[in-house]
């Protein structure tokens, strides 16, 4: 009798720890962060170019059955995704940023949008959600700028709230990407830059 | 230490066994789920229910992007005979009509940058045929994008959304 029941433990400790490391594995346990994947990293921002599509290894097929639900496969959009401003730091809804691209983002559109740390739209009427190819005038050479705080600048043109959104991570969404970044992202994309300005009235 | 050989060896046989099980099922459960959350709120089967505009109060799914209007219809080809008729409407800017399976697959997606497109979804393991997709499962969720950024923007892709289609058909096979 006793050689069951250590056979029986045997058998629910195996299958509880195989279930355990597959789900953290896959970053599938609960609490786990939307920004754990993505194995591309440009200048901060993380990307995952398997998202959408049919990939080959268990691991990466339910990371992206989790966190890229009913994304669009690559071919017409890659999404990259950051949390950290220029010096390193997590984004904070009591700083200002300052938010540029050197040159024209290689897709015929882009947006980029804030998210709560729960990877809601931030719980505000501001009607200033996100930025994108339609919102912004950029310079000939594709140069734009843009402001991320908690209330409206007086130009509030180009202009993200930060109001209620607490620690935040801001998605680029590129929209029929050129055929060079998805062959060399690193190479071709000049992501936006998140310059701190100030944190609650003091230098960022 | 000999007695514990064979409890250690089904522990691990068994942890092994449940690694790999949690795996490959976990993309069907999270769409299983995925597709009676959107039952939950309303999303119809064979039939694409016109969206709100994504704002922070009217938000239900994560990372929704506020910029795009989403139509959604969910499918289920379980039915001997049934296939759909999509078709989705012509809009000047950005569109696309993309299919995803019960593995949460993309399987198949299609740009109608300033064009209508139409389509029939077959169900597994039908014969190719000209103008139509075959699903990989019998069930699925079809998703149409348009780029909206504002309130006038997306006003008009509702406006054009009312010439989308998603709509199940019994073909002869099923009638007989």
């Amino acid at each position: 009798m006793r050689r069951v029941a250590v056979y029986l433990f045997a058998v629910v400790v195996g299958c509880a720890l195989g279930v355990g490391s597959a789900l953290a594995m896959a970053g599938l346990l609960p609490g786990a962060s939307t920004m754990a994947f993505g194995d591309l990293n440009v200048e901060g921002w993380h990307s995952d170019f398997a998202i959408g599509s049919k990939a080959a290894d268990p691991y990466t097929r339910a990371r992206v059955a989790r966190h890229g639900l009913l994304a669009l496969a690559k071919s017409e959009a890659v999404y990259f995704t950051t949390s950290t401003d220029t010096n390193g730091r997590a984004l904070r809804e009591d700083c200002t940023y300052r938010i540029n691209t050197g040159r024209a983002l290689p897709a015929q559109w882009w947006s980029v949008t804030l998210y709560t740390a729960d990877s809601l739209l931030p719980l505000n009427n501001d009607k200033a959600l996100s930025i994108n190819a339609t919102s912004v005038e950029p310079e000939p050479s594709g140069r734009w700028e843009g402001l991320i705080s908690p209330t409206p600048p007086a130009n509030a043109e180009n202009w993200i709230s930060s109001r209620n959104a607490g620690n935040f991570n801001l998605t680029l969404r590129l929209y029929v990407p050129s055929e060079s970044l998805l062959m060399a992202p690193g190479d071709t994309l000049a992501p936006p830059a998140v310059h701190p300005v100030n944190c609650r009235g003091k230098p960022g | 230490m000999k007695r514990w050989i064979g409890p250690l060896i089904v522990a691990l046989a068994c942890a092994t066994a449940a690694h790999a099980a949690a795996l490959h099922f976990a993309p069907t459960l999270i769409m299983a789920r995925a597709m009676d959350a959107l039952a939950q709120r309303g999303v119809a089967l064979h039939s694409l229910t016109a969206p709100q505009r994504i704002t922070p109060q009217t938000q239900s799914v994560v990372r929704s992007s506020p910029d795009l209007y989403y139509a959604l219809c969910r499918y289920d080809l379980s039915e001997p005979g049934m296939q759909l008729t999509l078709r989705m409407a012509a809009w000047p800017d950005y569109q696309s009509l993309s299919l995803f399976d019960a593995q949460t697959d993309n399987f198949a997606v299609l740009r109608g940058t300033g064009k209508a497109v139409a389509v029939r979804l077959l169900p597994p393991d039908s014969a190719a045929q000209e103008g139509a997709i075959v699903s990989p499962t019998a069930k699925g969720v079809i998703l149409i994008r348009r780029l909206a950024p504002d309130a006038a923007r997306f006003a008009a892709a509702a406006t054009a959304g009312e010439g989308d289609a998603c709509r199940v058909v019994l073909t002869e096979t099923a009638a007989s």
